[in-house]
């Protein structure tokens, strides 16, 4: 399976404390996860979790990128025109782990300290100049960056969040402005 | 002593000055109750969990900090929106406390942000006879765009500044409501 974001080589041990970390927020939420019950849950001593995760922004991080490289993984796209179909794939998968899309989206959001926020930018960048090879930087940066803004999880935190979607409407919203995006390249794909 | 202002607003006042050299993660309760001048225990009253205190944060930096210009018609949202990702540049800090706030698990029943009524009503003026389901799709997209998220994403993943960031967002503004049918618009 080909995967969007590349996953830093993890050991067997930090496989198992994201894992169980992971599963931990599923049933109690982000905040109130203690490095001891991460430990007792992964099977191993709580200093060993400290060892591999100094800090809780540490430990943060890395089970967001693991969720996206893993829980949210998705084949890659093979046409730019493809995305609208990959985004509504993403958006249910989303809403079948909320917990999880939520962490995923606010670590994306801190700043400095915070994940990649568009880690599909280089993908998106190559099929887009593959296909459409004739737009101006600044219609090429405009494109790239709605369209990444548009695949990500916070799309779906926003239009739950702001307009009570359910997960068919989410999917469909999605896709939908992608497709807006998309519909003006249409007659500037270079000739088959 | 000044005249005491209310706990829960004094809370967030502090958590803004210490803000400006520390990041959120970085604001621990301890630091936060001594810069107040109150018992730790009284922050833990007021906010329960750090998602808490980072929502209400949010909510009081976003009155005080980002107060959102009124529009009426989508010339107007755009210049309200490109004052705003200003005002993010200028203070990145506050903005992405904005953006993270956001896409948190929802701490209460929150109610939808101001900026989103104020979209729904701008297209019910602009293209008063366009379906619900048009409707619904086209104003979460311009939500979407004018967010703090759009701001923090272009700006922390395409390193772009406020004028570039506002050129984006003109463009996907046009796209969306290239969809908007003709027939749909209200006359000029």
């Amino acid at each position: 399976m080909s995967e969007s974001v590349a996953v830093p080589s993890l050991s067997g041990t930090q496989e198992a404390i994201l894992a169980a970390y992971a599963e931990l927020i599923e049933e109690l939420g982000s905040d109130d996860v203690s490095y001891r019950v991460i430990a007792r849950r992964a099977g191993i001593a709580e200093r060993t979790v400290f060892r591999n995760y100094p800090t809780r922004v540490d430990l943060l991080l890395a089970t967001s990128a693991w969720i996206e490289a893993t829980l949210f993984a998705r084949e890659e796209s093979h046409s730019i025109f493809d995305l609208p179909l990959a985004i509504r794939e993403a958006m249910q998968r989303y809403d079948e782990r909320p917990e999880l899309a939520h962490v995923v989206a606010e670590t994306a959001m801190r700043g400095v300290n915070g994940a990649a926020p568009s880690p599909g930018r280089a993908q998106l960048e190559r099929l887009l100049d593959a296909e459409v090879p004739s737009l101006d930087p600044a219609q090429r940066r405009a494109v790239v960056a709605a369209l990444s803004h548009l695949d990500s999880v916070g799309t779906w935190v926003t239009f739950r969040r702001e307009f009570g979607m359910d997960r068919r409407d989410i999917a469909d919203a999605a896709a939908w402005a992608a497709e807006a995006v998309l519909d003006r390249l249409r007659d500037r794909t270079t000739p088959a | 002593m000044e005249e005491p202002v209310d706990t829960a607003t004094a809370i967030l006042a502090s958590a803004a000055v210490l803000l400006r050299e520390r990041t959120f993660d970085d604001i621990s309760y301890r630091a936060l109750a001594d810069e107040v001048g109150i018992s730790e225990r009284t922050i833990y009253r007021q906010y329960p969990t750090r998602a808490h205190l980072l929502a209400a944060l949010s909510n009081w930096i976003e009155q005080t900090r980002f107060p959102l210009p009124p529009f009426v018609t989508v010339s107007d949202f755009r210049a309200a929106v490109h004052e705003r990702f200003r005002a993010f540049d200028a203070s990145p800090a506050y903005a992405y406390v904005g953006a993270r706030a956001s896409a948190i698990s929802p701490t209460l029943d929150t109610e939808p942000a101001h900026i989103t009524r104020a979209i729904e009503a701008m297209l019910d003026v602009a293209a008063p006879t366009l379906n619900r389901r048009d409707r619904r799709r086209v104003a979460a997209a311009l939500r979407y765009f004018s967010s703090a998220m759009f701001w923090a994403r272009l700006r922390t993943g395409f390193d772009l500044d406020a004028d570039e960031i506002c050129d984006a967002f003109d463009r996907a503004v046009d796209t969306v409501l290239t969809r908007v049918p003709e027939t749909t618009r209200a006359e000029p």
